[in-house]
């Protein structure tokens, strides 16, 4: 698994992102990738020196929690929020939130589509109460589901 | 016991010459009956006090064993199976499905923020999620597993309960210990949660008596001596080593850490503090002809018989400065 230590120039962009699009002012820890669209963000002690070495004597699978991923959008990028993304930075949340209903939760929690018209084209952080769900993407008509399957609600037999 | 998967005999002997007939009978009966649904409270996503009353709106009676262990929780309703893992509290991370036993190494451990601590046979990652909430996401956490299918469960598991200070690494934990002593890495506390022939675990498992013979207890008392040698090798000095197994095998427990205190002159076993309310028993001296030195009394043996758990056996180890 290949880790890579975003340099602070890549730092500011994923800053530059969060800011963009839900208005987050503060990120607290080190962000690393892993492949070429999976963030993670690292908060414990290890110097970077000090990842970089034991990487070199052995397998380094993760550092960190999986924080969310670039997604192309139009010309640009955008970054999609992972479930823990958007519970750790839920304090610094400020636009492009998308509250749902007590019925709604258990849909999306299913990993399903929801039908609603918000009449926006972006990516929306999906929350309920204290509850924050990740990310969803909207079209006019709808909002796409991220969750993941491990993470979802199993239908009632 | 009403299952298809009967005790082998030379079990059976063994348990009885470890336990005496009396207790052997308590024993073998509580096998029989269901450990209770433990869960803790994953206190970097969500307080004690907001996931009780949640739990109890949605009409699970919840039961906190230990006064100085509140995120220590016991859900008593009848809950269908696999309940616990299919709410939406548990998808959300809030809180970890877990033996009360499997918690208290690391209530022995008692790592803190400041710490670097070493998770060796990480998998599935019960204890490191504990380990990184005592740390509140801070410190240094290393949490090692040999097995690539394992490193996916742990990752996952990590990552539901939002865990931000932990790297993962993928070696044999032996291996491992000396390639980071090479780089001249101490750790502050280590858990040493050893592979183990899981009897332990029979309360909830009892597949494991399918498994369960005398050679595979021979054959992981060694691995766990090369284990405990190189883990403690990577300890700095006065620094902490917790060593835990699910088994009852005396050859897996008291034997290693004979092994440890033969081999190492600057380590001593130290006294475990477990909740009051919980019934353990200390460690044997003595086992088919060994002899043990006596400061494996301070070792911690839980029988399910005990507290309704499943069982364990917990050292903690110092290394002197």
């Amino acid at each position: 698994m290949t880790l890579k230590f975003l340099n602070t120039k890549e730092r500011e962009k994923i800053l530059r992102l969060l800011e963009e699009q839900f208005g987050i002012k503060n990120v607290e820890g080190r962000f690393i990738m892993i492949g070429k669209e999976r963030i993670f963000l690292y908060n414990g002690g290890l110097s970077k020196e000090m990842m970089e070495k034991i990487s070199k004597i052995t397998n380094l699978e993760r550092a960190g929690v999986y924080f969310g991923k670039m997604m192309p959008s139009g010309n640009g990028e955008k970054i999609r929020l992972s479930i823990e993304g958007t519970q750790i930075l839920k304090e610094e949340i400020r636009k492009n939130v998308f509250e749902l209903s007590e019925e709604m939760v258990e849909e999306w929690m299913m990993g399903r589509e929801l039908n609603i018209k918000t009449g926006k084209r972006d990516f929306l952080i999906i929350k309920h109460g204290d509850d924050f769900l990740g990310t969803g993407k909207v079209s006019e008509e709808k909002i796409g589901n991220f969750i993941p399957k491990n993470r979802r609600l199993k239908e009632r037999g | 016991m009403k299952t298809n998967y009967e005790p082998k005999p030379l079990f059976i002997e063994r348990m009885k010459l470890l336990l005496g007939e009396e207790e052997f009978k308590k024993y073998f009966d509580s096998l029989n009956s269901e450990s209770f649904n433990s869960i803790r409270v994953n206190t970097l996503k969500i307080s004690v006090e907001k996931l009780k009353e949640r739990l109890i709106e949605k009409k699970w009676k919840i039961k906190q064993p230990f006064r100085d262990f509140p995120e220590i929780m016991i859900v008593e309703s009848n809950l269908e199976p696999g309940e616990l893992g299919r709410s939406l509290e548990h998808l959300l991370g809030y809180y970890y499905i877990q033996d009360i036993s499997s918690m208290l190494p690391i209530i022995s451990l008692k790592p803190n923020e400041k710490d670097i601590v070493m998770d060796l046979c990480a998998s599935p990652g019960s204890k490191t999620t504990q380990i990184a909430s005592e740390m509140k996401n801070s410190g240094v956490l290393i949490a090692n597993e040999i097995n690539l299918g394992r490193i996916k469960i742990l990752a996952s598991n990590l990552e539901r309960s939002g865990v931000m200070n932990a790297i993962i690494t993928k070696s044999p934990s032996d291996v491992f210990c000396k390639k980071m002593k090479s780089l001249e890495f101490g750790a502050d506390k280590i858990l040493l949660d050893a592979p183990c022939s899981g009897e332990g675990t029979i309360i909830s498992n009892k597949k494991t008596l399918l498994m369960w013979n005398k050679k595979n207890i021979k054959n992981l008392s060694k691995k766990q001596k090369r284990l405990i040698h190189s883990a403690i090798e990577v300890l700095k000095d006065g620094g902490e080593l917790v060593y835990s197994t699910c088994t009852h095998a005396p050859e897996e427990n008291e034997e290693v850490i004979d092994y440890a205190l033969e081999n190492f002159k600057n380590i001593k076993v130290e006294k475990i503090s477990l909740p009051n309310e919980f019934k353990f028993r200390q460690g044997v001296t003595e086992w088919n002809g060994k002899e043990y030195s006596s400061e494996v009394k301070k070792c911690v043996r839980i029988y399910p018989q005990d507290n309704n758990t499943e069982g364990f056996f917990i050292a903690k180890i110092k290394k002197e400065k």
